[in-house]
């Protein structure tokens, strides 16, 4: 666990941040997506959409993580945990 | 990166088998995590057996099984095939009381749930709050999902009712208290000195059945699953008409029937039989009977043409 931290070094945070807000926008259409660096590796997430509308909170969620799943698998994935992740209807 | 086909078919196989999956780090017995472990506890109170699947022990598993889910973390939780989620939303689910609605579990009200405390016992209880009771140190009781009963001291969580009975107040969480109706504690002598006896009748019963009473149900035409738990060779040697060989996927069928369902296990002698019953009635099957002496009495006391062997 702690080589997968040292992996994500600093100076990826904002390449990595920036990746996880292109692929849920990508996958969610006209989403308003925030994301900010906790620290190695750490990110918290916040997706406002219409789209979420009727779904229940994991179906939400499910949708932003089917989308970034890639960026989390693997030993040494550059992220490792989503501290939190908000699904908002806008 | 995506789910190959068969990775897919093999983790729809894995949790079509089963009606409550969950996928998570160590076993059941012995959890590798802290949210894996929260979540066992959290099953454990609800339901008395489920399948788990240990993702540090495969590799690839561990990775398919988030593709699957479009899930990152574990544990993640399945039932009937239908995924619920990680540990958060289980705890939340858990305190809200969807878990268990999830699981048929009916929450009763104050007022549902009645006991009965034996005199003796009151005294008893009574005495031993006096010595080792106190605000944060009061009579609790819970149930796990197998009906063990368990008598303790502690502090009042709040979302527990108050059961009444004979002068002494009884704490019991809401699920313990959905397998509470009825019960009652009294005190009798052990070799280890008088102890607290509490009989449940809303505890799953295993039951004898004689052949005689097997064969009245059998020409009944009743609707019941009579299971043969012996091997294939000593069902070619000699079977009873309208018992099915129990395997594993005959055990993944009767575990999915309602848990009302009158099941009759035989082998050859009742002691097999017996195991596989318990095994039932620890799933919580409330009907559930085991045929004393097996086939070997069917033979001699119902049917001459069985074979003995």
């Amino acid at each position: 666990m702690a080589l997968q931290i040292l992996n994500a070094g600093e100076g990826d945070a904002e390449k990595v941040t920036e990746d996880l807000r292109g692929r849920i926008e990508d996958a969610i259409e006209g989403a308003e997506v925030r994301v900010t660096a906790n620290g190695p590796g750490h990110f918290e997430i916040r997706v406002v959409s219409n789209s979420f509308e009727g779904l229940s909170r994991v179906k939400q969620q499910q949708r932003v993580y089917g989308a970034i799943t890639e960026l989390m698998a693997g030993p040494n994935a550059p992220v490792h945990a989503i501290d939190k992740l908000e699904c908002l209807l806008p | 990166m995506s789910l190959d086909d068969g990775a897919r078919s093999r983790l729809d196989t894995l949790i079509g088998t089963h009606e409550v999956t969950l996928f998570m780090k160590g076993t059941r017995q012995q959890p590798q995590c802290g949210f894996s472990n929260t979540v066992v506890q959290i099953l454990d109170t609800l339901i008395p057996d489920y399948q788990t699947v240990d993702v540090l022990a495969d590799s690839d598993l561990r990775e398919n099984i988030k593709l699957y889910s479009a899930w990152p973390t574990i544990p993640q939780l399945y039932v009937k095939g239908e995924f619920i989620g990680g540990c958060d939303i289980i705890q939340e689910l858990f305190q809200s009381g969807e878990l268990a609605t999830t699981f048929g579990i009916q929450l009763p009200e104050p007022g549902d749930v009645s006991i009965h405390i034996s005199d003796a016992a009151a005294d008893q209880l009574r005495q031993v709050l006096e010595q080792q009771g106190g605000p944060e140190r009061e009579l609790q009781m819970s149930i796990d999902a197998r009906f063990q009963a368990n008598m303790f001291l502690g502090p009042a969580g709040g979302a527990e009712i108050v059961i009444e009975s004979n002068g002494v107040a009884l704490r019991m969480d809401l699920i313990s208290a959905s397998r509470a109706d009825g019960l009652s504690i009294d005190v009798v002598d052990t070799p280890q000195g008088p102890g607290f006896k509490i009989d449940n009748p809303r505890a799953p019963r295993l039951r004898p059945l004689s052949v005689g009473e097997l064969k009245q149900l059998l020409d009944a035409g009743e609707a019941f699953e009579l299971m043969d738990v012996r091997t294939v060779a000593e069902r070619e040697t000699a079977a009873i008409d309208g018992s099915t060989l129990m395997d594993d996927e005959q055990a993944a069928r009767l575990e999915a029937l309602p848990k009302d369902t009158k099941l009759v296990f035989h082998c050859h002698h009742g002691g097999r039989s017996q195991q596989a019953a318990e095994h039932f009635a620890a799933l919580g099957f409330t009907n559930v009977f085991n045929v004393v002496g097996g086939i070997d009495a069917w033979s001699n006391e119902i049917d001459r043409n069985v074979p003995n062997y």
